[in-house]
């Protein structure tokens, strides 16, 4: 059998000892106490509202300095960097590889053709489309300008160059 | 499907609007709460000094966390956890403040220093103002107290009086079991003794 407990009582709401608990006198804080706190809670609100007008015109500034430091970088910064992306691929894979930069043009067929389209730098391509012909493979050489043709369509530049 | 706000009490959405910036929200929240934090304070301290800083304290560490609050949970258990971690504070502060006097009273310190609401005539004062209850509830140990403050002044149930004691929630309904029963002893009325025949066979003689 469940006894009633003391507690479930309690909680129910309006017992006697809740009543007799609210009779009781009910201390609110002196006025001095109120002017003090809502004093100090006035002052923490001024002073994020004069931080505020201050704030902004320097954080457009830090904006400006940051976007121009951003684009500089782009522009200017990773030329190094830049210069080995441009590089043809047969140096970029041989120095990744340890492949020999006088590799033969049958190992750089070999190479590129597991390349996606315009995955090649333009330029590169071409020079080795040039070498090619150079070496007189020119069959090697028409079938490489037609992968080109298909991936570089619009470029024209030196084309009469090397094309057959 | 009803949104944030509508899911809030009064009080969050008070709070919230005074963490975007609204004055008049921590009036209003000020307005409603200073009563029952400030009895849950005196009542805890038992020294209306002591009471008076820590109020101060409760409310500045509000204002200064303003930016960081989440209506996770109703108000109340938001302030009345800063203000149960001030008190716990509070009470370390002053038993330590107790050992430093104890020991330095040992080593014949003239004049060991005691904390002003310790004084034994600060402490008889604020005895003196109490009725029956209030006694009793001063007479509880500290966690009782204030398992009964929480519910009686901020009406919060024991699974939110848990969490702002950060304690489970049957260790909550213990204190506040205890509390209850020992607090309702203190309304019985008090025994008159029944009136005691007068002894008159010791001036009678034994002879």
């Amino acid at each position: 059998m469940h006894l009633p407990d003391d507690l479930d009582d309690y909680l129910r709401g309006d017992s006697a000892l809740s009543r007799q608990y609210k009779k009781e006198s009910a201390p609110t804080p002196p006025h001095a106490l109120d002017r003090r706190v809502l004093g100090r809670s006035r002052e923490v609100q001024g002073t994020a509202r004069r931080l505020t007008p201050c704030l902004a015109p320097l954080a457009l500034a830090a904006s400006v300095l940051l976007s121009v430091a951003l684009v500089l970088a782009i522009v200017f910064g990773p030329q190094a960097a830049k210069r080995v992306e441009d590089a043809p691929r047969l140096v970029r894979v041989a120095a990744q590889a340890g492949t020999p930069a006088v590799a033969s043009l049958d190992r750089r067929l070999q190479l590129y053709s597991s390349d996606p389209p315009r995955a090649r730098a333009a330029a590169a391509w071409l020079a080795d489309i040039a070498a090619l012909r150079r070496a007189g493979r020119n069959r090697d050489a028409d079938a490489e300008f037609r992968r080109f043709r298909d991936a570089y369509p619009g470029y024209s530049a030196t084309e009469l160059v090397i094309r057959p | 499907m009803l949104g944030e706000m509508e899911l809030l009490d009064e009080d969050a959405r008070l709070m919230m609007r005074y963490r975007d910036g609204d004055p008049d929200a921590f009036l209003a929240l000020y307005a409603r709460h200073k009563g029952p934090l400030y009895r849950y304070l005196l009542r805890q301290v038992r020294n209306a000094g002591a009471a008076a800083d820590l109020f101060q304290e409760v409310w500045s560490r509000l204002v200064a966390t303003r930016s960081r609050y989440e209506a996770r949970a109703k108000f109340a258990t938001y302030l009345f956890q800063i203000a149960h971690n001030c008190t716990i504070d509070f009470f370390r502060r002053d038993l330590k403040m107790r050992h430093t006097a104890r020991s330095d009273d040992a080593d014949s310190a003239p004049e060991p220093e005691v904390p002003e609401h310790q004084r034994p005539d600060r402490v008889a004062e604020f005895v003196e103002q109490q009725s029956a209850l209030l006694a009793a509830l001063g007479g509880l140990p500290q966690e009782q107290r204030e398992a009964f403050l929480l519910h009686e002044e901020t009406g919060l149930t024991i699974e939110e009086i848990a969490r702002v004691t950060d304690v489970g929630l049957e260790t909550a309904k213990s204190r506040l079991r205890y509390a209850i029963r020992k607090l309702k002893k203190s309304l019985l009325p008090v025994p008159i003794p029944e009136a005691q025949p007068l002894r008159t066979n010791y001036l009678k003689g034994t002879s």
